[in-house]
């Protein structure tokens, strides 16, 4: 059977990557921008764009070693330089809810990431058009809905006072305690994932999905294949890029598990077991009094831990031959 | 030599980009290095009375007596009749301006093109004031980065218990704000003369310094909204469902269980409470404002005190014996919605429901009663009930607003600040008769449909500024009955210990105190044991509750001598 191929074709060994004999005379920066300058004017739009909207931002990041206040002017600001980090990891709270980020994180890998896919995979064996659209927008249209909604449904459904808990008390049971249950909040957690964002994890894989030759299936039909061979060397290898590329980016946002999810159900399971980074930063410096600049430490401090997780991460998926986030020249 | 690899640190850009970023941390760090210590956050105290800069007080004659004589603030006197308006202003100014006001809005609001606004304008001398309503929900929160941005239009109003999300609103006022100071200074009666019948102690405390630390740069920065004082919250009980139960309103906290245990019924889906998170202190003599009570010589926070536990446990009891609506806690439940069902009987509120509840259940047809519980104690306790301290609100202009401007808009707050009795007060409250209001049998406006959705909102140009003196106004039976209800409070207001001061805490006692109330909540629902409340309590000293000790000692110590 023919393998799939998924990245680019190898380098001669002993080539060293290098085309002997065929090395062109660099160009001048000159010579590059005369003939490239239609090139570099289709980039403009978006340079701006990402100039404005994210460098210039992200320059504000000095703010974290300064004690800044809007009212000054930004010279006047006083250096404090690592005071606000050394604040941040002197909060008794941080380190808690660092850890539930990485719990939730993790856990939002391990159990929602691969249910996307399988999802992904349950879709594509549909044969019938009209019951795979269907499907594909009951499972993936939660994704639209705000988690102030989520959450409504969530209490109003499986809610001590909700649907389920007033039929099972008819029945003489007792009232659920699951919207209010810190130790089962995990599972509620991911219940309320798979609801509201495993679709569209899998209209990702889906796409993927499409892109792979359907001769391959009949060849390894053919071939005599059953299905689950046909999954195992034709599918996952053919969207195994795509699912390395969004294990990649999902590590490095492994410090952001969201807001609104943990902040609106904070009261009902209680700050300890729904504390993540996005709400200690919320209550203590948007709507708390510890400034603009002990916010930006805590986003300085997230951007850093992710940077470094996405380059191990790319690394080692360029150790392990698969392309990243980019094309290893 | 064997080539390096791609990935290897020794290829020769490698190896350069690694010295330039080297090089770069190696300048930056002692850069970063040479610094000093945090000082923003350490909280702020305000003197508020004392100053000669204040305008100066000319009582504004009332066109009509209240018929209910009170003791105001904290029991206002009321109208149980509605008198025939008369003008306040005499000399109508002529003005063309128009600004831009940021306020709080709770539900839909109105469009700016209703006769009402422009009714308004005409009637104040031509200014026109539009209104930039945010969510009252978020304003708060949210306000603090207007005003960073500057994006607030001419002027922003904030009720007093607001400014307690800035995180130093000190220093927002004297950057952000016109100071008023050289406009309002002295005699201000013959221009203004319905500002200069405020209150003196409401210009005190429009009052911000410059430099916290130097009393001498105190300035006027805002113009005051009315004062209400007394108690803006109350535990409003179903009394309909009392009687179905043979009960009656209970005037302790020991009777209040009772009756919460006759009346609640879990599986039948009626709990007797909802929120029990706020007001409740009070039956407890825990103090309001930042929870500081001066006991034995020193300042002593509520949680430091032995009335702290008995309040949580009170709330722990009340939800283990289901007592309470299970879903409390999910922060999705509309209370008055449940309250008008009868789902829950006890509704903790602002005032106003007493007359919400009354105009909408009669409206639905869904009937009931209700009427607000006491001043309640256990153990036998004298009670005690927090009062209002400050004015209600403010009204902040913009400091790039010309003189020739702010004084134009005084002109309007002048307008606004027309009481009870007269035409001015009239338009801003009802609207225009037939478009809004029509007079109901026994003289009072009653609004209609338009009126509802335009002019009733509690927010709006009624709010601008504050009214010389405030009456309780409105349906003669509810006025009555409210007039009572502040009588029976009026012998357990609470004394504010910060009189004749404005406290802002430091960063870290304000921190401290939010994971207090997230602690409190664990405790309330069951999360936690009421034996962690003395961790809990060294918990909160170390991580700012000391700091917050020192910082209101300071200030007390400087009022008190």
């Amino acid at each position: 059977m023919a393998a799939l191929q998924t990245s680019a074709p190898p380098v001669p060994s002993g080539s060293g990557g290098r085309t002997i004999g065929k090395r062109k005379r660099k160009r001048t920066v000159a010579q590059r921008f005369r003939s490239d300058w239609p090139l570099l004017l289709m980039t403009l739009p978006a340079m701006a764009q990402l100039a404005v909207f994210f460098y210039w931002p992200s320059a504000w990041n000095i703010i974290a070693f300064m004690d800044y206040s809007p009212h000054r002017a930004f010279w006047e600001n006083p250096l404090v330089g690592f005071a606000w980090f050394e604040r941040l990891f002197n909060n008794p709270y941080f380190v808690p809810a660092l850890l539930n980020t990485l719990k939730y994180s993790f856990a939002n890998l391990l159990f929602l990431f691969p249910l996307s896919i399988v999802l992904a995979l349950v879709m594509h064996s549909v044969v019938s058009t009209k019951v795979r659209s269907v499907f594909q927008s009951i499972v993936y249209l939660p994704y639209f809905f705000s988690w102030v909604l989520v959450v409504t449904v969530f209490v109003q459904t499986l809610g001590a006072d909700g649907l389920v808990s007033n039929w099972i008390l008819g029945f003489g049971g007792d009232r659920l305690t699951f919207t209010s249950n810190p130790d089962t909040f995990m599972f509620l957690a991911w219940l309320q994932w798979a609801w509201k964002d495993a679709g569209w994890g899998m209209i990702i894989f889906l796409a993927a999905l499409a892109s792979i030759n359907p001769s391959l299936y009949e060849a390894a039909a053919v071939d005599g294949a059953s299905r689950w061979r046909r999954l195992w060397h034709i599918t996952l290898p053919g969207i195994r890029p795509v699912i390395v590329l969004l294990l990649i980016l999902h590590i490095g946002g492994i410090l952001t598990v969201g807001f609104e999810q943990y902040q609106l159900q904070r009261d009902a399971i209680g700050y300890q077991t729904t504390e993540v980074l996005d709400t200690f930063i919320y209550y203590r410096s948007v709507i708390g009094t510890e400034g603009a600049s002990f916010g930006t430490a805590a986003g300085l401090f997230k951007g850093v831990i992710g940077l470094i997780l996405i380059l191990i991460a790319n690394n080692v998926a360029h150790r392990l031959g698969e392309q990243g986030i980019y094309q290893k020249s | 030599m064997a080539t390096p690899s791609d990935g290897s640190i020794f290829r020769r850009r490698s190896l350069l980009k690694a010295a330039g970023l080297g090089a770069a941390g190696a300048a930056g760090l002692p850069f970063i290095a040479a610094c000093s210590d945090i000082e923003s956050g350490s909280g702020t105290s305000q003197t508020t009375d004392g100053f000669d800069f204040l305008p100066e007080y000319k009582e504004w004659p009332l066109p009509v007596e209240p018929d209910l004589v009170g003791e105001p603030p904290n029991h206002p006197s009321g109208f149980t009749t509605y008198p025939e308006p008369v003008p306040a202003i005499e000399n109508l100014p002529s003005n063309s301006g128009t600004f831009e006001i940021t306020m709080p809005m709770w539900g839909e609001a109105p469009s700016n093109d209703d006769p009402y606004f422009a009714a308004i304008a005409e009637a104040s001398g031509g200014t026109r004031v539009d209104l930039r309503q945010a969510d009252g929900m978020t304003y708060a929160e949210t306000s603090v980065q207007w005003l960073n941005a500057n994006e607030f239009g001419d002027g922003i109003m904030f009720f007093a218990w607001m400014i307690a999300s800035h995180p130093n609103f000190q220093e927002t006022v004297v950057n952000t704000f016109y100071d008023l100071t050289d406009i309002v200074k002295g005699d201000i009666s013959e221009r203004w003369p319905l500002l200069a019948g405020l209150p003196t102690a409401s210009w005190g405390q429009s009052v911000w310094s410059t430099d916290p630390n130097d009393p001498e740069t105190a300035r006027v920065f805002a113009i005051p909204g009315s004062f209400s004082g007394g108690s803006n919250n109350a535990m409003f009980a179903r009394t309909d469902l009392l009687e179905e139960k043979g009960q009656a309103l209970p005037t302790s906290v020991e009777e209040l269980l009772e009756v919460a245990r006759a009346v609640n019924d879990d599986a039948g889906g009626r709990w007797a409470f909802g929120g029990t998170d706020y007001l409740t202190p009070a039956w407890f003599g825990l103090a309001g404002g930042d929870g500081w009570a001066y006991i034995d010589g020193k300042l002593v926070h509520n949680c430091e005190r032995p009335e702290y536990t008995e309040w949580l446990e009170f709330r722990r009891t009340i939800w283990d014996e289901k007592l309470v609506h299970p879903d409390l806690p999910s922060g999705t439940l509309d209370g008055q919605a449940l309250h008008k069902a009868g789902t829950i009987v006890f509704q903790l509120d602002g005032i106003s429901w007493w007359q919400g509840f009354i105009d909408q259940s009669t409206a639905e047809g869904t009937g009931g009663t209700i009427a607000p519980l006491g001043a309640l104690a256990a153990k036998g306790r004298k009670p005690l009930v927090h009062v209002n301290t400050s004015v209600d609100s403010w009204t902040f202009l913009n400091k790039d607003l010309s003189r020739e401007q702010v004084e134009e808009f005084l002109d309007f707050c002048n307008f606004a600040s027309a009481p009870f009795g007269t035409t001015e007060y009239e338009l801003i409250n009802y609207g225009i008769e037939g478009t809004h209001f029509t007079y109901g049998p026994d003289g009072v406006p009653v609004f209609n449909e338009v009126g509802t959705t335009v002019v009733q909102a509690p927010v709006n140009h009624k709010t601008i500024s504050g009214h010389v003196q405030q009456f309780l106004t409105g349906a003669p039976d509810m006025v009555q009955a409210r007039f009572e209800y502040n009588a029976s409070l009026l012998e357990f207001a609470e004394v504010n210990i910060f009189e004749g001061m404005r406290v802002e805490g430091p960063a870290d006692f304000k921190s401290a105190g939010q994971v207090l109330i997230d602690q409190q909540n664990d405790i309330a629902y069951g999360r936690a044991d009421l034996s962690s409340i003395p961790e809990m309590v060294e918990t909160w000293k170390a991580n700012g509750g000391e700091a917050g000790r020192e910082h209101y000692t300071a200030a007390y110590d400087k009022l008190h001598g």
